[in-house]
């Protein structure tokens, strides 16, 4: 098998979460795009890397973390700090005809967009990877107690911001 | 255990990832060709021409036969190399200036016509 279709495999089964991922830490589209392809590139010059991983994804989701981080402090350096980039554009949740969904979604993704990189980066990847919590601390390299009470700031924090619209439409 | 607005977040779809990064990304992801196939990838036909023709004429030289040269044809080398080293020296003196006797005599003007020629030209002309 070619080097382009074991690339184009591991980008069909992967890239998904990895756009969602990288689009909820830098809430830019083109950046997200950025942080995406370098990431390819790397795997492709450098195949060794997936050898012997037995979790892709979360090996991935890794990489991706980190270069989304480097790129976050690129950034930061020409004063387009995480909490600029939270407004900006990069359209989160999937369209919907649903009015009460669609209000969730966008005060969804502006709360997450308010909260700090490392819980965001934690509550996303334990909401839509569901990775445990021993698995999020593999992933962002910090220890699985960080990574719960990290979530559980995060989850108080999202709650408050959303209790009159997730009352209004429960 | 998740609550019922855990729960609520899960169940919300992420955005799908544009189809057409897939092929940009990919294509920028394979690796780069060497430098010389860069260079010959905008006519690799011509190229593949020229050095058929190169190669077309080397054999030809090749395969021409030579006609052996006549001996004493020429001077033995050591004559030649004698006499270029001495135009040599002789053109280095000249350009420094420094010796004006080993200069190489002017040379000898050429033959003149006979005089009667002349006149007959002059008196033409």
């Amino acid at each position: 098998m070619s080097s382009e279709t074991n690339l184009e495999r591991l980008y069909d089964e992967h890239a998904q979460a990895l756009f969602a991922f990288v689009l909820n830490l830098l809430r830019h589209e083109a950046d997200t795009r950025d942080v995406l392809q370098e990431l390819f590139i790397k795997v492709a010059r450098h195949p060794h890397l997936l050898e012997g991983i037995k979790d892709p994804r979360g090996f991935l989701l890794r990489l991706a973390h980190n270069l989304a981080i480097d790129l976050v402090r690129r950034r930061a350096a020409r004063d387009r700090t995480s909490e600029q980039v939270a407004a900006q554009d990069g359209v989160l949740f999937a369209a919907t005809d649903n009015p009460d969904e669609r209000l969730f979604a966008v005060t969804l993704a502006e709360a997450l967009g308010e909260l700090p990189p490392d819980q965001r980066a934690v509550v996303h990847l334990k909401l839509w990877e569901r990775l445990t919590f021993d698995q999020i601390a593999a992933t962002l390299d910090i220890s699985p107690n960080t990574a719960a009470s990290r979530y559980r700031y995060a989850i108080d924090k999202l709650r408050a911001r959303l209790r009159p619209i997730y009352d209004e439409i429960k | 255990m998740n609550s019922d607005f855990e729960k609520r977040m899960e169940e919300l779809a992420m955005r799908e990832l544009p189809g057409h990064w897939k092929a940009q990304i990919v294509a920028a992801a394979q690796p780069q060709p060497a430098w010389w196939r860069e260079w010959l990838w905008p006519c690799p036909h011509v190229w593949a021409g020229l050095a058929a023709a190169w190669g077309f004429i080397f054999l030809l030289i090749v395969a021409t036969p030579h006609e052996p040269a006549a001996v004493g044809q020429k001077a033995p080398a050591s004559w030649q190399s004698f006499a270029f080293l001495q135009q040599e020296t002789e053109i280095i003196a000249q350009l420094s200036g420094d010796d004006e006797s080993h200069r190489t005599p002017p040379p000898p003007p050429a033959a003149t016509k006979p005089r009667s020629t002349r006149r007959v030209k002059q008196s033409v002309g």
